[in-house]
């Protein structure tokens, strides 16, 4: 896994572009990551690519290490700074020029009229991309009843700690496949 | 653009302190909290959301335990992060980070949120090939990603019942809440069911909210100022 400067450049020269049309976040440009990794570089198997996804979606943190996960399998740890940076910081760039502009303006009569215009957007887009997740999850009905379990946990007994939960899902799910 | 960039990174030392009490008296963002604690917090959050779902927990730490945030804000926020180019999270730490230190708050913020969590999940990786077909292990994620959505799904009830409710103390009309709950409801279905784009969707359906939000407020007595 020696780190050639060859793909490195290459991780550059993928990460760059797909960081600038990531609109909706790593999932929006997920298909195209995977055709460069196993069809176009052939870093590897679409096997191996499914494993990495997985990994990248259950474990701590934002959805979108799987690309410094994909920089790791093929250039090492050179290769996950590589990947990260390629494909966070063009789009922090403009998110923070956008927030930037956005706070300036903050007082304004028409910036609260925004915010609020904004706010139940939001809500509609979280609740899509919970069904997002739900519908490309392989684990079908277990998993829709987990997460409306623990979502009534949540609301109604505030004093549950959000990772008793995580807990709790992981404890169904290792005991369901104990049993079935 | 570069030049309105510049002229701002200009003015910034003199108006900092300025800058900073106006954001604390909108929204609550403390003056005082450093860089080291930004990227703890951060880091925090980004370890603690096993299997994704990281913006409700953002939105536990900023909106209700410490009140940085007010639902509204930190709902308009998210959208921004969302319709922006970027992994949605990422955009809203820099949101965040950007509100309370400016660019050294962006970057710590971010880093705090990906460091972390990068070294956990290539220890998971490291993991995954050794016990290769562990199926316990993939058991467990899974269980923790399906609780996840399930904070996401407790996370829309919340951020939903909250805006609506400071709808109601603003002294906003009831028609306001409905359109408001008619916009929501339309996200979801253009975006969650019909799979339509997100950025064109969203800006599309804020005309129409700030229209019905409008049209609405033109019919009540007095209108309120602020969402929060």
């Amino acid at each position: 896994m020696m780190a050639d400067d060859r793909v490195l450049l290459a991780l550059v020269a993928i990460f760059v572009p797909l960081s600038l049309v990531s609109i909706g976040g790593g999932p929006a440009v997920l298909a195209e990551m995977q055709h460069q990794a196993v069809v176009v570089q052939r870093w590897m198997t679409q096997r191996e690519f499914a494993d990495l996804f997985a990994i990248s979606r259950a474990a701590p943190g934002p959805g979108a290490l799987l690309v410094p996960l994909i920089g790791w399998h093929v250039a090492g740890w050179l290769g996950a700074i590589v990947a990260s940076l390629a494909f966070f910081v063009p789009s922090s760039l403009l998110v923070y020029g956008a927030a930037h502009l956005w706070n300036r303006w903050r007082g304004n009569a028409w910036h609260s009229a925004v915010e609020a215009a904004f706010a139940p957007i939001a809500v509609g887009m979280v609740a899509a991309g919970a069904l997002a997740i739900l519908q490309s999850a392989n684990s079908g009905a277990l998993a829709w009843a987990t997460a409306f379990g623990v979502a009534a946990c949540r609301i109604w007994w505030r004093a549950l700690h959000p990772l008793a939960l995580l807990g709790l899902g992981a404890a169904v799910f290792t005991l369901a496949q104990a049993i079935g | 653009m570069t030049n309105e960039i510049d002229e701002d990174e200009a003015r910034r030392p003199p108006h900092g302190d300025d800058a900073s009490a106006a954001v604390k008296a909108l929204a609550g963002v403390p003056r005082t909290v450093s860089l080291l604690e930004l990227f703890l917090l951060f880091s925090q959050l980004g370890l603690s959301s096993f299997g994704g779902g990281v913006s409700a927990w953002i939105r536990r730490s900023f909106v209700e335990r410490r009140g940085w945030f007010t639902e509204t804000q930190f709902a308009a926020a998210l959208a921004l992060a969302r319709i922006m180019p970027g992994a949605n999270v990422i955009n809203l730490a820099i949101l965040i980070g950007q509100r309370a230190r400016g660019i050294p708050g962006a970057i710590v913020a971010v880093l705090g949120l990906v460091v972390g969590p990068t070294l956990g999940v290539i220890a998971l990786a490291v993991l995954y090939r050794r016990f290769a077909g562990a199926e316990i292990l993939h058991s467990m994620l899974e269980g923790a990603a399906a609780s996840a959505v399930g904070l996401m799904v407790a996370m829309t009830v919340d951020s939903a019942r909250a805006i609506f409710r400071a709808g109601k103390e603003s002294g906003h009309p009831a028609s306001t809440d409905i359109a408001a709950m008619g916009v929501a409801v339309a996200t979801f279905i253009c975006i969650g069911l019909l799979h339509w784009p997100t950025a064109p969707t969203v800006l599309c359906l804020a005309a129409i909210s700030m229209g019905l939000a409008f049209l609405a407020g033109a019919r009540s007595p007095e209108q309120g100022d602020d969402g929060g």
